[in-house]
This record gives structure tokens, sequence and C-alpha cells, in this order.
């Protein structure tokens, strides 16, 4: 009796219980204890259900499958890429739905294997064996080259174009102001304006300073900021709406197994870039590093079709992918390390020791790349590079994690807001004027932003300018200090602040409302938008403010016993840049709630490991602060708005429901199958038609439903038009089989034979198992539907969207806003 | 366009100044101004500060290579409280992968730019006569799987007519791209 495997299987008919809740768990459990002891028929019921023997049948062709390949039936299943190639099309998916990661990752087993099993015949499949050995660190390799390259150009075409707003090199128009006063050996100094950079009013022949002047450059500013700024909203909107926003959010749900077809395009890639360029220079409170990642994944996506191996997996395309967000955040920042762990950190979902290689592999080819382009003559590939030195003292930590929380308070405040108003526009009529809302954002910004000096100026320029230390050579307001020269042996001086340190400071907080406020009307607009640079601004801004604010404490009450230790020097005692850069850190790790990678980042950008307890203590105090108040970051709360399909590691399941009570169908429902040997082509055409589901279940009988596999939707349809076109014969009445053992001779036309397609090894729970445990395969397994049986027939499915709408409605959210899949 | 004739303009700027020559590396160094030191009385004048940027190799880039040289003469005997506040940085940059990256940037704009006023203005005029004969396809892989078979009956199409196919395809692509954004609000909002 070993033989049947099937044989204990309980003779309850699948309709019949109730599966609703733990309420029900005892009654399910006497009656599991009833049918193991109730002798069962249902062997018979099998074997008259079945054609040729039922459930015997159903095993020996399995067993008869690995004997014949040598490989077991779940590789036969895949039928790897050689044998799959005669339908076209098998294997990929339709736009917005989601992919199944093991089923690609068994498909690439297969094809491996294959390649393996032929390198021996001949020189050329051993070399094509080797090409597709390194094929993936070929691939990660074009992909940093070509993404530090691009980052390159984008650097330097929005430095020339944001100079642009303000005048002209007219003897090398391609130079920006700092490039275009080089060499210029004047020896005043003043404010980086030399002879050679003519402003626009000097252009016109007017005087380079004076009322009139004034009146004429914000002219020019707002009308260029206009212009950039309408030319990016309707680039994007005429070739590449997907182009928009930052795009992170979109590429964690990508990574998490969806696909979106064109986001990661070359129009995407291309209209991405320019309208950056643009949109940076329009003097917007955004930033480009974000849609750096988007742009450095478009460029992963489309080598990855030079190599088949991953062009053609999207489980193995999300290697690439991951590789390539690594990249991205590499040349925003000039920091490889902290790309790696952004991508493991932030971004990717699945993430394998190999892929983490090829991670840093491909982040270090990247930044090597824009280094050497040097894109702004500082020799780092970021514009806010700074080299700090200076000690800490252990005081200083207080202020620090006060920062922390002031920067996860901002950051809060922001996310708030912006989801708000995201909320509006998605609801509202606000939303049907996309190009006019960037239109009337820019003037608003250029108008406001124009008279302080602070906000007119570049925000990584403002970001530099607050992280340096006041040298000689600053001469910014911030460092007006009424130091004497008298003192040889120190540079810097502990001094007191002169008036120029007030006014910056007014202007400055006027300059924190305003970013605060434009980026929340902001972020989200159909242009390419980031915001690390907007949240560094703020974070940098208020800490500079801290920062003075201690230093000045420190001078003059120099007896507290807080500064007596190390302060009594009058040097070096507190830095305020160095609370530029730890509040920097706190209000981006408050908005975006990174924190391992976010500490690498900032440290790698300042060159010094010396400051990591500092920024560590803030980004834990800003995570802390920003969890309490508000439990997503900005790209959770944005995939959330949007309602992407993406399945959080982060979060817990901790309801106590089954998976019977997620199951589709409901009750009184039925479920749609297949059978694997008694359906005619008509009856599955009619099926395809009359049901929607991405994927149906193939049972031995209708009567039985004893589980044999599982097909795709899409899979069907091409087989059964491929089959249509290629086989003779094939008519509404051919029958339908899955089995590769002889089917029953009829008279009728020829049986198509699908076993090709047919998954034989879907992933089973009972409708007993808790979905905790579902949730957790489904996150862990990559599993796109799952089939539930009781007793060893088939129940129902559960689906990811089932799974998302169920976390949804136990979150007391809308179950409805879960839209693709 | 505006920003077209703007561009030609920058063009024959950039004919005229051919002549031009920048040098790529610099020893900048900035110093306060020497009465901070010869005449120590009188500090309102104590912010000004003095810039010299010279060619020199990298090693040379200090207060004694740069600054010496030149004002050494002014500030004999106080040269070593003189130098400490100077601060000096060298830097390069290279200007020929500037100006190629700044003139690709303006070409790429410029091309989208005509791109889009031509698909803006011309196409609805061109497409009106053509409308007849081009069917909707909602599915696009549908499309692909059909491919092959296509292109086999229909008469060896051109590459004008092919190219004519793609664009179809990718404003299709377009089309809907722009209804999930911008009419539906299903995405990137």
């Amino acid at each position: 009796m070993e033989k049947y495997p099937l044989r204990r299987s309980g003779n309850i008919s699948p309709v019949s219980p109730t599966y609703q809740s733990m309420n029900k768990k005892h009654l399910n459990g006497n009656n599991r204890a009833t049918f193991v002891a109730s002798p069962d028929e249902d062997m018979i019921d099998i074997q008259t259900s079945g054609p040729t023997g039922g459930g015997d049948l159903h095993r020996t062709s399995r067993l008869g499958d690995e004997d014949d390949d040598g490989v077991s039936h779940y590789s036969v299943a895949y039928s790897g890429a050689h044998e799959s190639a005669d339908i076209p099309g098998i294997g990929q998916y339709d736009d917005f739905h989601t992919i199944d990661w093991q089923r690609d990752i068994a498909r690439d087993r297969m094809r491996h294997r294959y390649i393996v099993k032929k390198k021996q015949d001949s020189l050329w499949n051993l070399i094509e064996g080797a090409h597709d050995a390194w094929s993936g660190w070929l691939c990660v390799l074009l992909v940093g080259l070509f993404t530090g390259a691009v980052a390159g150009v984008i650097d330097i075409g929005a430095s020339w174009m944001t100079d642009l707003k303000f005048g002209i090199c007219p003897q090398a128009f391609w130079l920006n102001r700092e490039q275009c006063c080089w060499s210029s050996n004047e020896t005043s100094f003043e404010a980086g304006n030399c002879s050679q950079w003519l402003t626009w009013p000097e252009v016109l022949g007017q005087a380079k300073l004076g009322v009139g002047a004034y009146i004429v450059s914000y002219m020019f500013y707002i009308i260029w900021a206009l212009l950039f700024a309408a030319l990016s909203a309707s680039l994007v909107r005429m070739f590449a709406p997907y182009a928009c926003g930052s795009g992170i959010p979109e590429i964690k749900t990508i990574l998490s197994g969806f696909i979106i077809r064109g986001y990661l395009g070359k129009w995407t890639l291309i209209i991405k870039c320019v309208g950056l360029i643009l949109s940076v220079s329009a003097g917007l409170s955004l930033g480009k590093e974000g849609p750096m990642v988007h742009i450095a994944c478009a460029i992963g996506n489309i080598f990855s079709y030079l190599f088949p191996k991953y062009g053609r997996n999207e489980a193995k395309k999300r290697e690439i992918l991951s590789a390539s967000a690594a990249a991205g955040v590499s040349v925003a920042f000039g920091a490889p390390i902290g790309g790696v762990l952004f991508s493991l950190e932030e971004v990717s979902y699945y993430f394998p020791l190999k892929t983490l290689w090829r991670s840093f592999f491909c982040a270090l080819i990247a930044a090597f790349i824009l280094r050497s382009i040097n894109p702004f003559g500082n020799e780092h590939s970021v514009l806010f590079f700074v080299e700090y030195n200076k000690p800490w003292i252990f005081f200083e930590l207080i202020p620090f994690i006060g920062l922390g929380i002031i920067g996860g308070l901002i950051a809060t405040v922001f996310i708030k807001a912006n989801l708000y108003w995201c909320k509006y526009r998605k609801s509202s009529k606000l939303g049907q004027y996309p190009v006019t809302e960037v239109l009337i954002v820019t003037v608003m910004t250029a108008i406001i932003a124009y008279p302080n000096p602070y906000t007119r100026m570049n925000t990584s320029q403002l970001i530099y300018l607050l992280f340096s230390q006041c040298g000689i050579s600053n001469s910014d307001d911030m460092c007006d200090y009424n130091r004497n020269f008298t003192n040889v042996k120190s540079e810097i001086q502990f001094a007191p602040a002169g008036p120029g340190v007030h006014r910056a400071v007014w202007l400055l907080i006027l300059a924190l409302i305003l970013k605060l406020i434009m980026t929340v009307f902001t972020f989200g607009m159909k242009v390419p938008c980031g915001l690390f640079i907007p949240s560094l601004c703020l974070g940098a801004i208020v800490g500079r403010i801290v920062g003075i604010g201690m230093e000045q404490l420190a001078f003059n009450y120099p007896q507290i016993w807080l500064f007596s230790g190390e302060c009594s020097t009058a040097n070096d005692c507190i830095t305020p840049g160095l609370y530029a850069m730890v509040g920097a850190a706190a209000v981006l790790g408050g908005v975006t709630r990174m924190t391992v990678s976010l500490v690498v980042i900032m440290f790698e950008l300042t060159g010094g490991v010396r400051y990591i307890v500092p920024l560590m203590a803030a980004a834990m105090a800003s995570k802390w602060v920003g969890d309490a108040l508000g439990r997503q970051g900005i790209y959770d709360a944005h995939i959330a708005l949007n309602g992407y399909p993406f399945l959080d590691s982060k979060d817990e399941f901790q309801h106590t429901s089954l998976a019977a009570d997620v199951m589709q169908p409901k009750r009184n429902e039925t479920l749609s199958v297949l059978t694997q040997d008694s359906m005619t082509v008509d009856d599955v055409e009619q099926l395809l038609k009359e049901t929607e589901h991405n994927g149906y279940p193939v049972v031995v009988s209708r009567e039985s439903q004893y589980l044999v596999g599982f097909v795709v939707r899409r899979d069907l349809n091409l087989a059964i038009a491929n089959a249509k076109r290629m086989v003779d014969g094939i008519c509404g009445q051919s029958l339908v089989v899955f089995t590769t053992g002889n089917a029953p001779q009829t008279l009728g036309p020829p049986p198509l034979k699908l076993k090709k397609i047919l998954d034989m090894a879907p992933i089973t729970i009972t409708d007993q198992t808790p979905m905790e445990t579902v949730v957790d395969m489904f996150r862990k397994l990559g599993l796109r539907q799952t089939l539930v049986t009781h007793n060893g027939r088939l129940l129902g499915v559960i689906t990811k969207k089932d799974v998302l709408r169920h976390i949804k409605q136990m979150d007391n959210e809308d179950p409805n806003s879960v839209l693709f899949n | 366009m505006n920003f077209y004739s703007l561009i030609i303009c920058l063009i024959s700027i950039l004919a005229l100044a051919q002549g031009q020559s920048y040098e790529d590396k610099r020893c900048k160094c900035i110093c306060p101004s020497i009465s901070s030191v010869t005449n120590r009385t009188e500090l309102k004048n104590h912010t000004s500060r003095i810039m010299y940027i010279t060619n020199v190799p990298p090693n040379q880039c200090n207060c004694d290579g740069v600054i010496l040289p030149r004002i050494g003469a002014d500030i004999v005997g106080k040269e070593q409280e003189f130098c400490p506040r100077c601060d000096c940085k060298y830097e390069n940059r290279n200007t020929t992968i500037i100006k190629v990256v700044v003139i690709i940037v303006i070409w790429v704009i410029s091309i989208l730019v005509i791109y889009m006023a031509f698909l803006i203005i011309l196409d609805p005029l061109l497409n009106k006569r053509i409308k007849g004969n081009y069917q909707e396809h909602t599915n696009e892989d549908d499309e692909v799987a059909a491919g092959p078979m296509s292109h086999n009956m229909s008469v060896r199409g051109n590459v004008l007519n092919r190219v004519g196919h793609q664009q179809d395809k990718w404003k299709r692509q377009v089309k809907e791209q722009r209804k999930n954004i911008y009419d539906r609000h299903t995405m990137l909002n």
C-alpha cells in the first residue's frame, strides 16, 4: 500500500469544512483525528476518476521523467532555456505582475546545468561556458563604467547650467563661474567673481552693481529657472512619464519582484538624465542623488539585455539591478561602501553574498570613473566633500543626540506634510495640471530664494559651505568672527561672533523654513527630483546654527565645567561644521530611516572615521524619534501611497489568521482548475475567457482534486497559440494533456501536450498554516502564489495580492488600494 | 525656439573663442592682507584677503613656492608669521571634458526639444492621413509573439516602415504611461 501516497487523504469533500478562524481549529483537529482512523475509500475514487489509474499514473510519470533525463522532475518542469525556446515568451511576465523567484531561479539552474553538461562537447561550448561564468562580472563592470560616465555628465551639465542663471563666461561658454575664473590672477578676493565671468546685467551693458543690475539679475534668474523647469516637465511628460520623481520607491518595489515595463528603459534613462540636469539647474529644492539610483538601475537593466542569462530571467536581472543601485549611490556621494550598504539596507530585497561582491565591484568601478572625470575640479566626486580632522569632546555627544532628536522631528514633519500634499495632489484637481504645478512652484521658489544668498546658491554649494570650517579661504558671513591675526600658531581661532555671523544665522533660519516648505511641495512633482540633498541641507542648516550657538556658549562662558577641560586653550574647541554634518545625517536618517549606510556615506564624505560615534548617535536618535512619531520612512510611505505590491520585510505580521481565511476562492465560490488530461482546448479557452486568474492549478480530476501542478495563464495562452500555429491537427476538440504517459487512445484529433509549461513543484501549504508562516514564505522565498491543500486535496490559492490585501485589512486600511498584480 | 537660437548664438561664441586657452592646473593660495602682519594696529581691514593663482608643480604649491617670491620683499622678517595663515590648494581639471560634456548636453536637449516640437505640431497633421490602416493593439506582448510571423507575411517592409512601427509602439507605451501617471494617478504620486 505504500505505493499509493495519496491514500491517507481524508474523505471529506473540499468544500464542506469551513476553515474560518481559530475558533474552528478545535473542530478541525477533531476531524483530522477521525479521518486518520477512518477507512477511506478515496483510493477507488482516484482509480475511477483518473483515466488509466489515477494517482498511480501521476507518480509513475514523475519517476519516468527522472529516468529519462537523469535530472530531477523539478528542472524538467521548468524546461531550460534550450527547450522553451521554441515557444517565444515563455517565462516572461506581463506588465504589473509579480515575478516568481523560485521558478526563475530554477530556470536559471537548469540553463546552467545544460551549459556545464555541454562544456565537454567542443571548444566553442567551452568558451560559451566561460563566457557564461564571467558574464555577471562583465555586466556589472559595464554598468559601473557607464554609471560613472553618466554621473559625470550630469554633474558637469548641472553645475554649468546652474551658473547659467547668473551669467556666462563669454570666452568659453561651457565653463561655469568657478571654472571661468579658474586661472584669473586677480589678487582681489570677491566672492568668486572675476572679469572673465559676466553677469547678465553686464552682458546687457549695465553696471555690475546697483539696483538696476539687481533687478535685471533677479529677472534673469526667474526666467532661466522657469525655462529649465518648463523644459524638464514637458520633456518628462512628452517622452517618458516614468522619469519623474525620485524613483527609489519604485526601484524598491521592482527589486522586490514586481514588473513595471518601461520603468528602466532607454527613454526613461535619457529623459531622467536630461530632466535631472534641467530641474536641478532650475534651482528647485531637489537633489540629483536619489534619481541617480534610478539612472544606475536603468543602465543596469539595459546592459543586462546584452547577457541573456540576466536579460531573460527576471530574478537574475534583479541581482544586476541591486549592484546598479549600489553604483548609483556610490557616484551620488562618492561613497562606494556606503552605496553597497545602501543597496543592502534600503533597496534590495534579495541580496545573496555573490550580489554583495558584485555590488562592491560595480560601486568601485563607478566611483573610480567619476573620480577620474573629476567633475568639480576638487579631486572628489561630490561637491561637498570636506576633510576633517578636528577632535570632538565627549560632552558634545549631548548636543549631537539633541540634533538627532531635532532631525527626527523635522523629518517627521516633512514626511507627514509631503504625504498629505501628495495625497491631495492624487485625489484633487491639482493632479490634472502637472506642468502648471511645476511652473508655479518654480516661480515661487525662484522669487523667494533669490533675495537670500543662502537659498540663491546651489544647494550642494550651501551644504559645502555649512560643512566646511571657517578658514582663511572662507569669506562668507558665516565666518565673520572678530579674529585678530596676532596669534601665529592658530589658523582658526576661538573668537567672538561678529555681526556677520548674527546676520548669517538669521538668514539661515529663513533658509531653513523656506527649504522645508518648498521641499514639501517639490518632492512628488512631475520632474525628476531627489530628496537626499534637500534633507541634508535642512539638517546642515540646523546643525550649523546649533554649532554656532555651542561655540559662542563655550567662548562666552569658558568657566562652565563642561568646557573647562578642553576649551581652556581657546583653540579647536567646538567646530560648527561638524555639527552641520551631524545634523545633516540626523535629518536624512529621519527621512529615509537609513542607519548603517547613512553613517558610512557620511564618513566617506568627510574622509574621517573619527566622527562615526557622533554620526551613529545622531542617526540612531533620529530613527527612534522618527519611528515613534510616524511608522514609515518617506520611501515606504510613498510605496503605501501608490499601493505598490511591496511586502515589507521589516514589518512583522502579528495576527492570528490562518491560510484558510485568506485563500481564494472564498466560501460558495468554486476554484477554477484544469485537469491533467480530460479537458479539451475549447474547455481551456473557455476557462481562460471566463476567469481572470493569472494561473491555474492542475488537478488529477475535478472529483478528486488531487494536485498535479500549476500552470501560468500567460504560458498557457502562448502555448496554445503556438501549438495552433505550429502543430497540425490541433483544434478545439483536442485534449489538453499535462502528463507524459500515453494519452488514452481516442479517435479524435491529436492531443495537445503541455507538460513543458507545467510547474510540477508548486509550493503548497495546508489550510491550517498560520498566516505568519505564509507571509514569511512569501517574503523569504519570493513566492508569487502558493496552493492551499486540505488532506492532500487542493482547496484554494493564495497569491501575493491576497496576502497584501489581508495585511492591509488587518491594519484597518483600505485593501483595494493595492492596485496591481 | 528661444533656446535653440541661444544655442546658435553660443556656438558662434565658441567659434570666436577658439584661440582662448585655459590652463588645467593651478595652485591657489589665499592669504590675509599684508597689513595684518606689517601694521598690527590697523584691525578694521582684517577680513580682506588676497588670492594668488599660479601654475606651479604640486610640491611647490605652498607659501614658500608661491607667496614669498612675489611679496617676500613686503614682509621681510615676518614670513614665519604670515605663511601659516595662507591656505594653498593644488587643483586640476580637464577643460576638454567639460567642453565636450556641455556641448553634448546642449545638443541632446536641443534635439529632444525639436523632436518634441515635431511630435506636438507636425505629427498630428501627418498622422491624420494614415490613421485608417493603423489598428490598435492593446497588448504589447501579443504583438511580440506574433512578430516573426507578421514579418514573413508582410511585404518586406523597408527600414522606414519598421522605424515607423517601432515609433508607433513606443508612442503607445508612452501614452499608457501618461495615462497611469497623469490621468489615473495610480503611480508615482
